[in-house]
């Protein structure tokens, strides 16, 4: 028999008890689970595929204003610029706007798809074709496997922004690829197509864009190039505003609130209750077992190794809740990672991290909750345990 | 040297709220080695304080109690418990056991303090386990065994490690007559047999008349009765 | 004595017994707190938004947008067509003797937010000079209303809560252009109160947008005018467009708006209060057998069943009534009114109030109560069962 055994055998000592501890941890740690999984995917989201040397040129007034294509070429000379490409927001739907779940853009062909190779995977025939196809459409796995799309199909994408000369919003488009993201799990749910088959059939808007994409020399540079593009057009009807990719992610996501406080303060609450939850049940229990305790003194155990005891029983009992509630929030999220929601956030499944996190908890927990019992055991004398009747 | 303990000059007082209360004050006592004590006296004469300090389990406030040339009285602790897990054994008068664990795993316990590999551990629990004749029974919890059983465990474990001293706190004070007897020729052999010092604090009378020896506890100081 | 003073009794003495197991009671009363301030945090959250987003509309103002179109952003009307609606039936005239129309148009500037430090997409309203008039739920509360053909801008005061920069007398810059605040209004629970307004003519030949507008405002004789102008609306080959009231157009917005905090609050809710449940069971298994001598003696004396069972599901009730209690509480001292703000359906921010109400409490409550009632009858059973010698001997 070991030191182990006697733990595990005082901490299962009234089984329903213990069990119904071990209920309360478990849910705590699947809301911990969850919840920081959720926080660490929108994190991710927020900043996938963006590259460390790729800056976002936008409207200084706000990034969903138009900036003239004039400005391209301008920004193209800047120093420390390697590569420059423009989008603009198309607004695009498919028959039913409400069911429609993709983004589309207008793109200037050959230089988007260069700048972006790398979350936009596709065979070099493909992207070839599609540069010499004005109105063709690169199309993302995702939205492809919705509409059951295949390459070589006419498929009528309209616009919620844009009007044709003949008031129509439909243009018809010839599916030249199908493309997949930088890593198996990264959202594919746009389309691209060609910037001048938009331009050129618009009603208003004309020679404008949304926004210029650049890729500089190096990432230390990134300062120093957004500085002299945002200066070059200060003071103009069109002023930019430059930053580098993450953070305009990042700003992006932040709008819809301040998640993280929420989250904070869900966590805390739950781990406050169990913390009292456990933390008295546990004061109960050893109490309970003062004569043993004193009768173990009695044989020799020291004070230390009692307390050594006490407090593995609440380790264990915290490491097999939080076991089983970190388990199951990781099936969970596996089982959710399957559903068409998730497929907008990219990999929702429960990152190392937060593993790493809920076990730290789990012994912090473990620590604070056998404290109490843990050293009231170490200091017990053995005459007053005894003389209890 | 054949005297086993030696109390000399011992002095004990007990603080319960604001009150002091003296215990013994240039207390003597010698227990040569194999001796069978019973200690008998009222309540309150401070028997259960006497064994506490034979025990180590309390200290005393002056004097000496030396332990077969150790001078437990200095003491820590840290040292006591060590002292105790070599050298004592102790039944209570409610056999204190452990309810999760069975009779074998009870009287294994002392042997944690060991570091006696296992197959020896499991040596030493059987044949304490066929001392007190309780082998059939070494997989039962406490709660499945009789009063009289659950005493016969308590001692098997008291004499698992060996130890040199066995003490004895109204051994015999929650059971039948029957039961009683064979507890007592238990502890009987355990002394002639196996030369255990035992030392047994009792209100029983017949339970004395085990002992070699009886001694008379009254207001902290001893009248000795030849038996 | 009779089966309800029995019980009575019994129900008495337990709950004066709740002080001896203080801090498991305690630690039970802390935790179904917790569980109904985190529901009822979410639930006023959602409630909140959606009593903002819902609340913005008038009965009697149509809003008039692009056929097919889900937003004002994605819409376009032009100068013609909104003359045409002047002539349709059930439009209600000004004093200068013209149809009550607001021409408007939206765009999406930057604004500071307050609480994350970040850029965060504000709306710019372009109102015609009806603007006010098609609004009733609007006062202006400081400063005063913009002059039309200038660079001037009201914010209202929501938008001041949440977003640094736009405070009266400040000048801002947008583009090139340096615009100022002359006034704040107030339109307390609905949308408006978010935006910034100013002369939609300004807007649009500083911001280049022609002479296109995105959506008109129509005041109407009467809500019951409504069926009539939009056939009107939908029937003419003209327009191509579509009218629909200001009530039902903010209020398909607010329902799904709520929804996905409302996903969130209930299965949290739901998670923690199994687990507080565990330990409201826990905490009385732990009275029942505690008090196991003290029952069984009631027991021997006669007492029935019944009674012990009714004892501790009312020790139960009351621990978990004294937790809601604490947790609605918590909930309207903390975070009752608090102001919040996120993306709205326009693409741009909606700043509203955490906003608790009697429904949602009673919500809360019931889960508390459900808590009490699972954490009670069990131990219940074993209180009432409990064979009344065997416990005694054991004492």
């Amino acid at each position: 028999m070991t030191d182990f055994d006697l733990v595990r055998k005082n901490l299962f000592r009234k089984p329903l008890r213990t069990v119904l501890l071990i209920v309360s941890i478990f849910m705590a740690f699947l809301i911990f689970g969850l919840l920081a999984s959720f926080n660490v995917t929108l994190e991710n989201a927020s900043v996938a595929g963006s590259a460390s040397n790729r800056l976002v040129v936008a409207n200084k007034i706000n990034f969903t204003q138009p900036l003239p294509i004039a400005y391209v070429s301008r920004v193209a000379t800047v120093d420390g610029v390697t590569a420059i490409s423009h989008y603009s927001w198309f607004g695009a739907y498919f028959q039913d706007q409400r069911k429609s779940r993709f983004i589309g853009f207008a793109v200037d062909p050959d230089t988007y798809t260069r700048v972006f190779a790398d979350t936009i995977k596709l065979p070099e025939t493909e992207r070839r074709a599609f540069v010499a196809e004005r109105t063709g459409v690169l199309v993302g796995k995702s939205v492809a496997d919705q509409y059951g799309w295949k390459v070589g199909q006419t498929v009528p994408i309209s616009s919620n922004v844009w009007v044709k000369a003949d008031g129509g919003r439909s243009w018809d488009m010839k599916i030249m690829g199908i493309f997949t993201g930088a890593k198996p799990a990264d959202p594919t749910n746009a389309i691209y197509l060609h910037y001048d088959y938009l331009n050129e059939t618009r009603t208003f808007g004309r020679d404008q864009i949304g926004n210029i994409a650049i890729v500089t020399a190096s990432p230390d540079l990134n300062d120093r190039v957004a500085k002299t593009i945002d200066a070059a057009f200060a003071n103009s009807p069109y002023e930019t505003s430059t930053v580098d990719e993450k953070t305009f992610s990042r700003a992006f996501i932040k709008q819809a609130g301040d998640i993280n406080v929420i989250i904070t303060l869900v966590v805390a609450a739950a781990f406050a209750a169990i913390l009292m939850i456990v933390g008295t049940t546990l004061v109960s229990a050893v109490r309970e077992r003062t004569k043993e305790i004193g009768v173990m003194k009695t044989l020799g155990f020291s004070g230390p190794r009692v307390l050594r005891m006490v407090l593995g029983e609440s380790m264990l009992l915290s490491v097999l809740g939080a076991g089983l509630g970190l388990g199951v929030a990781a099936l969970a999220l596996a089982a959710l990672s399957k559903s068409p929601l998730a497929s907008n956030f990219g990999d929702i499944s429960m990152a190392p991290l937060v593993v790493v996190a809920g076990i730290s908890l789990a012994v912090l927990l473990g620590l604070v909750t056998g404290a109490v019992p843990a050293i009231t055991a170490l200091r017990m004398s053995i005459v007053d345990a005894l003389g209890r009747k | 040297m054949s005297d086993l303990i030696k109390l000399s000059n011992v002095t004990k007082n007990y603080r319960r709220s604001k009150e002091e209360i003296n215990i013994f004050t240039g207390l003597n006592l010698t227990i040569p080695k194999g001796d069978f004590v019973a200690i008998m006296g009222p309540s309150g004469s401070g028997k259960t304080t006497l064994l506490n300090l034979l025990g180590g389990t309390d200290r005393c406030d002056r004097g000496e109690i030396v332990f077969d040339g150790e001078h437990i009285e200095a003491y820590s602790e840290g040292q006591l418990a060590a002292w105790r897990a070599r050298n004592v054994g102790f039944v209570f008068q409610f056999y204190n056991l452990m309810p999760v664990l069975n009779a074998a795993q009870n009287v294994e316990l002392p042997l944690m303090l060991t570091s006696l590999p296992i197959k020896k551990r499991r040596e030493n629990v059987a044949t304490a386990l066929k001392i007190v004749d309780l082998s059939d029974r070494a997989k039962h919890r406490p709660k499945e065994l009789s009063g009289g059983q659950q005493q016969r465990v308590a001692i098997a474990r008291a004499i698992v490690s060996d130890p040199k001293l066995l003490l004895c706190d109204e051994p015999t004070g929650d059971l039948d007559r029957a039961s009683a007897n064979e507890i007592l020729s238990t502890l009987q052999l355990l002394n002639r047999e196996l030369g255990k010092t035992i030392i047994m604090v009792t209100h029983d009378p017949e339970a004395a008349r085990f002992a070699t020896r009886t001694l008379h506890l009254d207001k902290g100081h001893f009248v000795e009765a030849i038996s | 004595m009779s089966l309800l003073t029995q019980t009575g009794s019994v129900i008495v003495i337990n709950i004066r017994s709740i002080p001896q197991r203080l801090w498991m009671s305690l630690a039970t009363v802390v935790s179904i707190a917790l569980v109904v301030a985190v529901l009822l945090g979410f639930l006023s959250l959602a409630n909140g938004f959606r009593q903002t987003v819902g609340g913005s509309g008038a009965p009697d103002v149509a809003i008039v947008l692009r056929d097919g179109s889900t937003a004002e952003l994605n819409s376009t009307l032009s100068r013609d067509q909104i003359d045409l609606l002047g002539q349709a039936p059930g439009v209600r005239f000004g004093a200068d003797s013209r149809p009550l129309i607001s021409s408007e148009l939206m765009l999406v500037v930057d604004g500071i937010k307050k609480s994350s430090g970040t850029k965060a997409n504000m709306p710019l309203r372009g109102i015609g000079p009806n603007g006010l008039q098609v609004r009733k739920q609007v006062r202006l509360r400081e400063g005063r209303m913009f002059a039309p053909g200038t660079n001037e801008i009201v914010a209202g005061s929501g938008l001041l809560r949440e977003f640094n920069g736009f405070e009266l007398g400040r000048s801002i810059r947008f583009g090139a252009q340096t615009w100022k605040v002359v006034g704040v209004f107030e339109a307390p629970g609905t949308v408006f109160e978010s935006e910034l307004w100013a002369d939609a003519a300004v807007v649009q030949s500083l911001f280049n947008r022609g002479t296109s507008f995105q959506s008109a405002r129509v005041a109407l004789t009467s809500p019951a005018a409504m069926a009539a102008f939009a056939a009107y609306v939908k029937n003419d080959p003209r327009l191509q467009l579509e009218a629909k009231s200001e009530q039902a157009y903010f209020a398909s917005q607010a329902e799904r708006s709520g929804a996905l905090i409302t996903y969130f609050g209930w299965p949290l809710g739901i998670i923690m209060a199994i687990g507080a449940t565990a330990g409201a069971l826990n905490t009385m298994y732990s009275s029942v057998s505690a008090r196991a001598a003290e029952i069984a003696t009631l027991r021997v004396i006669g007492f029935s069943g019944f009674s012990a069972f009714a004892g501790t599901m009312a020790e139960a009730m009351v621990l978990s009534l004294l937790g809601a209690i604490l947790g609605t509480a918590i909930c309207a001292l903390g975070f009752n009114g608090l102001s919040a703000s996120t993306l709205g359906a326009g693409f741009t921010q909606v700043a509203f109030r955490l906003q608790m109400g009697p429904a949602l409490v009673i919500q809360a409550i019931v889960l508390a109560v459900v808590i009490g009632l699972v954490g009670g009858i069990f131990p219940g059973l074993r209180a009432a069962r409990q064979r009344p010698l065997l416990a005694l001997s054991a004492a």
